[in-house]
């Protein structure tokens, strides 16, 4: 086993950082179950007709940051309304954008900083001051060892200290921290979340794309759900063009969602076979010549390889339609239509979860498939769009001489070539499962001994929660900030709340795409009880933490004694004044949001942008020539002839700026460097068992919104669809209770007998049965399917593959 | 005086339910799966998987229908169910003596009991919030991610609905009982 | 000269209310004590009597205190179900007091010597019958003193239940004044009013069928024949209720009068619950393979619901039977077959109130995890039950305390 020990190069303390907006991440596992509910709660007002204020904010139910505007009368927030001037979210809020009042006022909320008391996981603490909570953290209790033991113990080994983070716009003011602290263990949602897609997109187009679903008019989306995984604007744009109305839409899924009931077609097609039916699509094109020559001579990268591959593996329609279990004749129509449309025609990337081992392998067959048809960069097609660009503010990024790099291991993956242990590529995010795993046995390059959590749920997120309860327990110090009492928070060791969305001011956010903008999460309301935002929270944690562990850091650090040792011409003292700096972890917190904000927008597009996004939340370039009401319904925001829908002269945006159908990277990582299948792919279960298959719904955002009474109002609780006639055979009835299991554990539902899965596929939303029980509606509230699932880790980038385990279903 | 009506492009509807939402917030609805004003009906799709028919899988967005010949207005015994100057079918909540007569007779179970005031309560367009303020349309249409409804002044032929229902075809929900709805479902 | 006609409309009006009083005070009464309402024969059967009527009345007390601080939360009565238990047993009095109008009126308005017998009495329990009614039914209604006070304020003319409601209450009004004139033995008088109060009572009965009978909205209920056919039930319950009042007056011993007019009162039931029978066949037959939607599927449902064989087997095959058997002399008989046919005929209101709202208004599914709507289930809660049998309670207890204070026998 191998350490990768490389130091962050910086020549000066602090870096410049810019916020990058764009693509972000939709998480994927969250769910919710039932109990009895505690007393009446009647929480919603009624809009009154005297004075109001109206404050421009985003939402931040899910990660689609849509524009609302908060209605505020006599300092309560009465209703959220969609806010017009956004381009991505075009005056819409969907039931949890509306809901957001709920989370706001929800009884359960985090009310004072606490520290824990009782046993881990336990849930038992005690009420905090801010100032005991940061003590807490810095020197420990004698419930847990505080981070100056421990980063003592480690000899300043800054990456002790695991860092997490779940999607958010003040993620980043989260990161900022991270950086400035110094550690390398850096984990994010991006492993249980759309790594793999992003990835397979980026390395073969050189970027994620949007999808332009106003102008398109064939779509093929397989394993996406819109109507119910709803991403703005893309659900907005979509659904109104359907059914013979300007848009031909494919479906393809084992499920029938709803997004398939507004499909022109839907397809079932077997769990992790897509990969065949695109390699099927890819053959049809190919041997008949549909695709776009004039195109793939001058755009495409290694075609020739590639249609060696597609053809002499002979990935016909009658081999797919083994495999995935889709009519030849549908997929020789498929592709026929979808080249008839071309450019006009998109393979809709989707944004979800990994599901298949193979998924990085289908995104990129996906992406070269797009690749032939031209559809790229272009309107009707896949675009990049455009992205303002916002000014950067100072960071911090001191060098600590002990931190080690990431903890992961190194392997010899093919003759010669070292990857990981984990998978062939460690990406930023990392590979959560992966890390976790290896912790627990034992398997890290040095001590991780605590780790800090923002707004992240790894006990409901990942899969196999036994395994991520041992890791919380394992962990000397755990830090956790989030506005609600999560399962997560319940193993914390000191709890930071953070106030709502709407009691803070968050960075400032682009976001790029054809019609690109900036937007801004303006503060509300006053935070209430003892919450924070982030920054402050930050702001008080490192005024704390900032010098103990700079005297640390000199007692361990040899560079740093050897500049405190070069004087200058300088007293001792002045000269460690002038070291500290560069390690003042308060330094990136000294200002409030509104300031940093001001300062990232004001010289690029003056003064009157900064008012725009105060007062409307939205600024961009020429918005008041640009942007016009039509209808109640409809609105303009950029001219037609102003939208960016090319901007990379309809070419991919790698290196090369050509589509990569052949990376002999990938080869030397031992991955194959063109989309293959392999038999281990096949989709097979064995009898009397089910795959599990986990998803989206339009009421929940993953585990987020478990507690959220007005949306348990439209969907109390998740069930388990069981397909109809297996459910008759194995006597099972609409609510009868089930036991689900497998190899890591089990969980218990509802039943949902149903026509709308397959006979050997069983799903239930995510999200559900949590086990705080300081959520009143969450807790035991149906079932978790992380509970269940198996820690099955794809290959490429160590995500998590959430349709590969095989469960065993029973009435109880 | 307006007589206002309102146009669902149903096809958009995606079932999602901001609606339902928007209209618990925006009227202070009471909380419970059961009180609502409105709500998005579906069907069970027809047909054994995977062979499913996916026409049978509808979404129908519904609410009172704001009859012009509302049963449910003349059957109340004191007139607490009145047509206000708008043509909106609205409850007085002071009249009403929760005989429920009115939703036994309301044809699309739009009616439901607010348990704080023990009266009989419904969709009334948002007339004492929204269009109280000046604002120009309902909760639910403005919220809607996909757009299905028009909300207008059915009097005014420049109405966006006017022009709406002048050329798209639609039809009624039980139009076969002579309740006259003002809401027109677009094919 | 004003000062004159003054002081003569004041005379004039002393002189009314003197006569007003003296009017009031020569209604003949007998005085009574608590200690005489305790005084009843002491069998067995008495006394079951007496305590199940009085732990009625406690249920009813409970209920209503459980109503009072729960409101309709207290009710199983839903969105899809508004109408519950109360609504069934207040039609069950009021069918029952007129019936009680039709039988007293046989004697007294339309001059069937036979039947005089029985008119105080049936009189009477009219008046006992629809106050359980509207004992059961101000609590079902939200808000009761907003409808006095609306009712007249603001009155739906278009409303069936404004109808039903408003005739009701001047029919109680007749029928008081009908039965004052019964105890004075003013027969002229007695008939003018009991020909109103009658008339009144058919008006204000058959706008209660017709409350079911304008729901367009329920084409099970929808039409002419729940109006018509609740004239021909209250008559039958009328004589059901004929039979067990006699029976209990005369412990089941009759005198001969008694016995010719029971057997009178036996033989019109027996034609009228032929027709019933022909009437319910029929609506059954039209229900069925009229192929209307929403009606021909309840109407099966309906037919495969065990209260509506209740209903057919208690209140119309087994009197009809035994009546046909010896036409009408098996009094005693008949009198226990009646105590049954009641059991019938409150399955009878109950159905017609849960049918009609049998099918669900909206038949798609508005969550993803329900079934799709199919029947409408209702049961009563217990305090819905507690509040019906407290009508009975009330009933009967009204009833008792009648027969001590008035003077209920026809005289001789």
């Amino acid at each position: 086993m191998q350490v990768e020990v490389s130091r962050r190069r910086f020549l000066q303390g602090s870096v410049a950082m810019s916020i990058v907006g764009g693509a972000s991440v939709g998480v994927t596992n969250l769910l919710a179950g039932h109990t009895e509910e505690k007393g009446e709660l009647s929480i919603t007002t009624k809009t009154g007709t005297g004075k109001a204020t109206e404050v421009a904010t985003l939402c931040e139910m899910c990660v689609n940051k849509c524009a609302a505007l908060a209605r505020v009368e006599d300092g309560v927030v009465t209703k959220l309304n969609p806010n017009p001037l956004f381009p991505k979210s075009k005056n819409m809020l969907c039931p949890r954008g509306n809901a957001g009042i709920q989370a706001l006022y929800d009884p359960d909320r985090l009310k004072s900083p606490m520290i824990r008391v009782g046993e881990k996981g336990e849930g038992k603490f005690k009420k905090a001051t801010w100032a005991e909570a940061y003590d807490a953290i810095l020197n420990g209790t004698d419930k847990f060892t505080g981070m100056a033991k421990i980063l003592e113990e480690e000899k300043d080994n800054r990456s002790a200290f695991l860092f997490c983070a779940g999607e958010g716009m003040a993620e980043h003011t989260f990161k900022t921290f991270y950086s400035a602290f110094g550690s390398s263990n850096w984990l994010n949602h991006a492993s249980l979340c759309l790594q793999t897609v992003v990835s397979g997109y980026g390395v073969t187009l050189g970027g994620y794309p949007e999808s332009d679903l106003e102008n398109a008019e064939y779509i093929i989306m397989a394993g996406a759900n819109r109507a119910e995984a709803i991403v703005t604007p893309d659900t907005m744009d979509i659904f109104k063009r359907t059914k013979g109305r300007g848009a031909k839409l494919i479906c393809i899924d084992p499920r029938f969602t709803n997004t398939a009931a507004k499909a022109d077609k839907w397809l079932a097609i077997n769990p992790g076979t897509d990969l065949a039916f695109v390699l099927a699509l890819t053959f049809v094109v190919i041997q008949e010549e549909l695709y776009n020559k004039e195109y793939v001579a001058n755009h495409v990268n290694g075609f020739d390889k590639y249609k060696v591959n597609i053809l002499d593996n002979k990935y016909t329609p009658e081999w797919a339609e083994k495999i995935t279990g889709i009519k030849a004749k549908d997929i020789y129509q498929i592709a026929r239509d979808f080249m008839a449309h071309a450019p006009k025609a998109i393979y809709y990337p989707g944004r979800r979860s990994t599901f298949a081992n193979n998924d990085f392998q289908l995104r990129r067959a996906m992406a070269i498939f797009q690749g032939l048809s031209g559809g790229i960069d272009t309107k009707g097609g896949l675009v990049f769009g455009k992205k303002l660009k916002l000014d950067s503010h100072e960071g911090l990024e001191p060098i600590y001489d002990r931190a080690k790099a990431r903890a992961v291991n190194k392997v010899e993956r093919t003759k010669g070539q070292v990857g990981y242990s984990d998978c062939a590529v460690v990406s930023g995010g990392g590979s959560w499962v992966g890390w976790r795993n290896r912790y627990l046995e034992n398997k890290m390059p040095y001590n991780v001994r605590g780790m800090f959590i923002y707004k992240h749920n790894p006990m409901m997120n990942m899969p196999n929660i036994a395994k991520t309860a041992e890791m919380f327990k394992k962990m000397e110090l755990v830090v956790a900030i989030d506005t609600m009492p999560s399962d997560s928070v319940m193993y914390a060791d000191v709890v930071l709340p953070e106030c709502h969305y709407l009691e803070r001011t968050d960075p400032v956010k682009t976001f790029g795409g054809s019609q690109p903008s900036i937007a801004q999460r303006n503060k509300v309301l006053e935070p209430m009880f003892d919450t924070k935002p982030v920054i402050e929270i930050m702001g008080g944690l490192t005024q704390k933490i900032s010098r103990p562990l700079f005297h640390i850091s000199k007692k361990y650090d040899a560079d740093i004694r050897d500049e405190l040792a070069n004087l200058n011409g300088k007293t001792a003292k002045e000269r460690e004044a002038e070291v500290y700096e560069e390690f003042n972890l308060h330094k990136p917190f000294e200002h409030s949001q509104e300031y940093i904000n001001q300062q990232m927008v004001q010289d690029i597009y003056g003064k009157e942008a900064v008012k725009s996004l105060r007062d409307n939340g939205v600024f961009y370039p020429n918005m008041d020539k640009y942007f016009k009401k039509l209808s109640e319904n409809e609105h303009q925001y950029y001219p037609e002839k102003h939208k960016s829908y090319t901007v990379n002269g309809g070419r991919a945006k790698t290196n090369t700026n050509k589509v990569e159908c052949y990376l002999p990277n990938l080869a030397k990582k031992g991955v194959d460097p063109m989309p293959k299948w392999h038999e281990q792919y096949l989709f097979t279960v064995p009898d009397g068992k089910f795959r599990l298959l986990t998803g989206r719904h339009a009421q929940f955002t993953q585990s987020g919104t478990a507690n959220n009474i007005v949306l348990r109002d439209l969907m109390n609780e998740n069930y388990i669809w069981i397909n109809r006639r297996v459910a008759k055979k194995r006597n099972i009835e609409f609510g009868d209770m089930i036991e689900v299991s497998s190899k890591v554990g089990k969980t218990t539902l509802r039943a949902y007998p149903t026509e709308k899965i397959g006979p050997n596929t069983v799903f239930f939303v995510h999200g559900f049965g949590e086990e705080s029980e300081e959520l009143t509606w969450a807790y035991k509230n149906g079932g978790n399917d992380n509970a269940v699932i198996e820690d099955i880790i794809e290959p490429v980038y160590g995500a998590s593959s959430m349709h590969e385990t095989n469960v065993e279903i029973r009435k109880v | 005086m307006s007589r206002y009506g309102m146009a669902l492009d149903y096809k958009n509807c995606i079932n999602c339910k901001a609606c339902e939402v928007a209209c618990k917030e925006e009227n202070g609805v009471l909380l419970g799966a059961d009180k609502h004003r409105i709500w998005v009906g579906a069907n069970d799709v027809d047909g054994e998987w995977p062979l499913l028919d996916i026409v049978s899988a509808t979404f129908m967005p519904s609410q009172c229908q704001q009859c012009e010949d509302a049963p449910c207005q003349s059957v109340c015994p004191t007139n607490a169910t009145y047509y206000d100057e708008n043509d909106v079918v609205r409850v007085d909540p002071d009249k009403c003596i929760l005989c429920s007569y009115c939703m036994n007779a309301c044809p699309y179970d739009a009616r439901y009991v607010d348990d704080r005031t023990m009266t009989v309560d419904k969709c009334n367009f948002c007339s004492d919030t929204r269009l109280s303020r000046g604002d120009t349309t309902t909760a639910c249409q403005n919220t809607c991610p996909t757009k299905v409804r028009t909300f207008g002044d059915l009097d005014d032929p420049e109405s966006e609905i006017s022009e709406l229902l002048r050329t798209r075809e639609h039809f009624s929900l039980k139009a076969h009982l002579g309740t006259k709805p003002k809401l027109y479902y677009l094919t | 000269m004003s000062e004159t006609t003054k002081t003569a409309e004041a005379v004039q009006e002393q002189s009314f209310i003197a006569k007003a009083k003296e009017f009031v005070f020569t209604i003949p009464v007998n005085k009574v004590s608590i200690k005489d309402l305790r005084d009843f024969e002491k069998t067995p059967r008495n006394n079951f009597i007496a305590v199940l009527t009085l732990a009625f009345i406690a249920m009813f007390v409970v209920g209503v205190a459980i109503y009072l601080s729960q409101g309709h939360h207290a009710y199983n009565v839903t969105r899809e179900h508004p109408w519950g238990l109360l609504i069934a047993v207040y039609i069950f009095f009021v069918v029952s007091s007129t019936g009680l109008c039709i039988v007293g009126s046989l004697g007294d308005v339309f001059g069937f010597k036979d039947y005089e017998l029985i008119a105080k009495r049936a009189i009477f329990g009219s008046i006992v019958t629809i106050l359980a009614g509207f004992a059961v039914i101000a609590f079902e209604i939200g808000h009761p003193v907003t409808m006095l006070i609306y009712n007249v304020l603001s009155p739906g003319l278009t409303s069936a239940i404004w109808w039903m409601g408003t005739l009701y209450g001047i029919y109680l009004t007749f029928m008081i004044i009908e039965f004052v004139f019964l105890l004075k033995n003013d027969m002229k008088m007695a008939k003018i009013f009991g020909l109103s109060g009658l008339l009144v009572g058919l008006a204000a009965h058959s706008n209660l069928g017709s409350v079911f009978g304008f729901l367009n909205a329920r084409p099970i209920s929808n039409g002419v024949f729940y109006p018509t056919y609740f004239i021909l039930t209250a008559f039958i319950t009328g004589i059901f209720i004929a039979f067990i009042i006699m029976g209990i007056r005369y412990k089941n011993v009759f005198p001969e009068a008694v016995k010719t007019m029971l057997t009178g009162l036996a033989k019109i039931q027996a034609l009228l619950l032929s027709i019933l029978i022909f009437f319910v066949t029929w609506k059954m037959l039209t229900d069925i393979y009229g192929g209307m939607p929403n009606r021909a599927d309840v109407a099966l449902h309906i037919l495969g619901s065990w209260t509506f064989w209740a209903e057919v087997i208690l209140a119309m095959l087994i009197p009809l039977i035994v009546i046909l058997k010896d036409y009408g002399k098996s009094h005693v008989l008949l009198v226990w077959v009646s105590l049954a046919g009641m059991v019938g005929i409150f399955f009878m209101r109950y159905n017609l109130v849960h049918d009609t709202q049998l099918k669900p208004l909206q038949m798609m599914k508005i969550r993803e995890y329900q079934l799709v709507p199919e029947w409408i289930h209702y049961f009563p809660s217990a305090t819905e039950i507690m509040i019906s049998l407290g009508g009975v309670g009330l009933c009967i207890a009204m009833y008792y305390v009648g027969s001590k204070v008035f003077n209920l026998d026809a005289d001789h």
